[in-house]
């Protein structure tokens, strides 16, 4: 190699890394933000910081709103993850493992939540519900459930999507091996199916749950009065005004999160599933 | 019991067939009926009230099957430049995070560091921490008395703060970062598929790196070009909140306009067009993305 191309790929090297570095800043500067404005000790984000305090998460307790918010976007995330893994779980085993007629088909219906705006999707069912409150005679809109089965919708694809991408992995001979040896079908699911594809029922899980924790533009719709979602609390909030406190309900949903992801690492990569 | 019926099953195929047939449908027959009723049903009330008249006096709905709701949207100028500044946004959103969002994914493919996972993690993890929060971040640094302005001001090459907050310069920022993870994910797991070897032999052959990108990598990494355009580009046309946070009350996008018809007009039928206009619009731009970006492809694949 002549050492004119040396030069050439070196420079080449050094502009992808700065335009990486610059990327991935860009990707975490709103979140250093906010992180780094939670611990200011005065109340106007202004800066340099007059000093800095711990007080700002204690005054989160002293607004219930975020309390409950946060308690309802629990209740919700942790009811929508389990009813998702009952639906999604048996739909993605047969998604991976049998063939039938429009297998397609279903394949993209269930992962097509992921791509219907939440706004649309938002707006349509509050529609819905509005119909089914008619017709059945029973209260339907801005109820508790109403919230939840509208999380399960947005939960299922990624269950879908992460136990079947945790089955492709899973060489099917073993299944068939187990089954000449003489196990039953019953048998070969608990001892052979059901290990293999734990990483991704472990990981689907979490991420539906990441999803609906954070879902604004579905709830939006769906809320009823006392029962605001953690992100409405904190869209309501911050259209009124940002100060550490906002930025410490955010710190402490951070720290949630990124401990759901570091959990999830464990059991799959990351980079595989997403 | 599981001898026999092991044995039966690969004696006599129809049975077994039949058993398997009703197994399927169980599995998945509940997750598909729930999700396509969920799907399916809410949308076909909303296409149905977005034909219907609106008495704005008494803000109720009046059953009726006119275009009028569609035909206002396209005639009214206040509603079309609404369309026109999202989809230019959008545009403008996803052309960014394809630029910045290549390098940040080749690297993430190609590192061999034992960190990897936490180099993915911290491009992830913002995904999910939700769309106010960054904009909250966005707030610190451009505002009054954010960072921006206090630094450039300290250094004396502004007088007054610079308006940020509420334009749409601040809005495309805000987006771009919201968008820029989906792409170099998209990206990153097509580019980790592609042979090193592949971009060696380019380079041993004399191609300088510029070359190799043009004539190898690119058109290998197409698929994913494709995935992540597409991906950016629907969730900046259907992006909320960091409009309505980072744009302010006079900034105009498309779904906080339908939320506002929705909501603060409770005009539905005028809500539920908007609505079906912003998905049919999406749709569209990214159909013909597809083909362009696919045709492009095959030429040149085959040049």
């Amino acid at each position: 190699m002549t050492s004119l191309a040396l030069v050439r790929r070196r420079a080449g090297r050094w502009a992808l890394n700065g335009v990486a570095t610059v990327a991935l800043a860009y990707i975490l500067l709103p979140l250093i933000f906010v992180v780094w404005l939670a611990f200011f000790r005065q109340e106007i984000p202004s800066f340099p910081p007059e000093g800095y305090s711990l007080r700002w998460f204690a005054a989160i307790f002293d607004q219930r709103k975020f309390v409950d918010g946060f308690t309802i976007s629990f209740e919700v995330g942790v009811l929508a993850t389990a009813i998702g893994l009952v639906l999604g779980v048996p739909a993605a085993l047969c998604l991976a493992r049998r063939t039938f007629t429009g297998r397609g088909p279903i394949g993209s219906l269930l992962l097509m939540p992921l791509i219907v705006p939440g706004v649309v999707l938002g707006t349509a069912m509050y529609v819905f519900h509005v119909a089914l409150e008619n017709a059945l005679d029973v209260d339907v809109i801005g109820t508790f459930y109403a919230l939840v089965a509208g999380h399960v919708v947005i939960v299922i694809p990624w269950i879908v999507r992460l136990v079947t991408a945790s089955l492709a992995g899973v060489d099917r001979t073993t299944e068939e091996a187990a089954q000449n040896l003489g196990a039953n079908r019953w048998t070969t699911f608990w001892r052979i199916t059901l290990p293999a594809i734990r990483p991704g029922i472990v990981a689907g899980g979490l991420f539906g749950f990441v999803t609906s924790f954070g879902n604004l533009e579905l709830s939006l719709f769906l809320v009823g009065p006392g029962r605001t979602t953690l992100p409405i609390v904190i869209l309501q909030y911050l259209e009124w005004k940002i100060d550490p406190t906002i930025a410490a309900v955010s710190v402490v949903q951070i720290v949630l999160i990124a401990a759901v992801m570091l959990i999830t690492d464990r059991y799959v990569k990351l980079a595989r599933v997403v | 019991m599981s001898e026999t019926a092991a044995i039966r099953g690969s004696a006599v195929a129809s049975p077994q067939k039949r058993g398997e047939g009703l197994t399927a449908t169980a599995l998945i027959g509940p997750a598909t009926i729930f999700v396509a009723v969920s799907l399916f049903a809410p949308l076909a009330i909303l296409l149905r009230y977005s034909l219907n008249d609106f008495d704005k006096a008494t803000k109720t709905m009046i059953a009726a099957v006119t275009p009028a709701n569609y035909v206002r949207f396209f005639t009214d100028a206040y509603y079309t430049s609404t369309l026109a500044t999202t989809v230019e946004v959008a545009l403008l959103s996803t052309v960014v995070c394809l630029v910045l969002g290549f390098p940040l994914a080749y690297v993430v493919a190609r590192t061999q560091s034992r960190f990897k996972h936490l180099l993915i993690m911290a491009i992830v993890l913002p995904l999910f921490v939700g769309n106010a929060v960054r904009a909250a971040g966005w707030m610190v640094i451009f505002g009054n008395k954010g960072f921006v302005n206090t630094g450039l001001t300290w250094l004396g090459l502004i007088q007054k703060p610079l308006e940020i907050m509420f334009t749409e310069k601040a809005v495309i920022i805000g987006i771009i970062a919201v968008t820029l993870p989906f792409m170099v994910l998209s990206l990153q797991s097509v580019i980790e598929g592609v042979d090193r070897a592949v971009e060696e032999a380019a380079f041993s052959l004399g191609a300088p790196p510029l070359t190799m990108f043009r004539r190898v990598l690119w058109p290998l990494a197409l698929p994913g070009v494709l995935a992540g355009t597409i991906l950016t580009f629907i969730l900046a046309m259907n992006a909320y909140a960091t409009p309505y946070l980072l744009g302010g009350p006079v900034f105009k996008m498309m779904a906080p306009l339908v939320y506002n018809t929705f909501t603060q007009q409770s005009n539905w039928p005028f809500g539920g067009a908007i609505a079906f206009i912003l998905m049919a619009v999406t749709l569209t731009l990214t159909m013909a993305a597809n083909l362009l970006i696919q045709r492009r492809g095959r030429a040149a694949i085959s040049s």
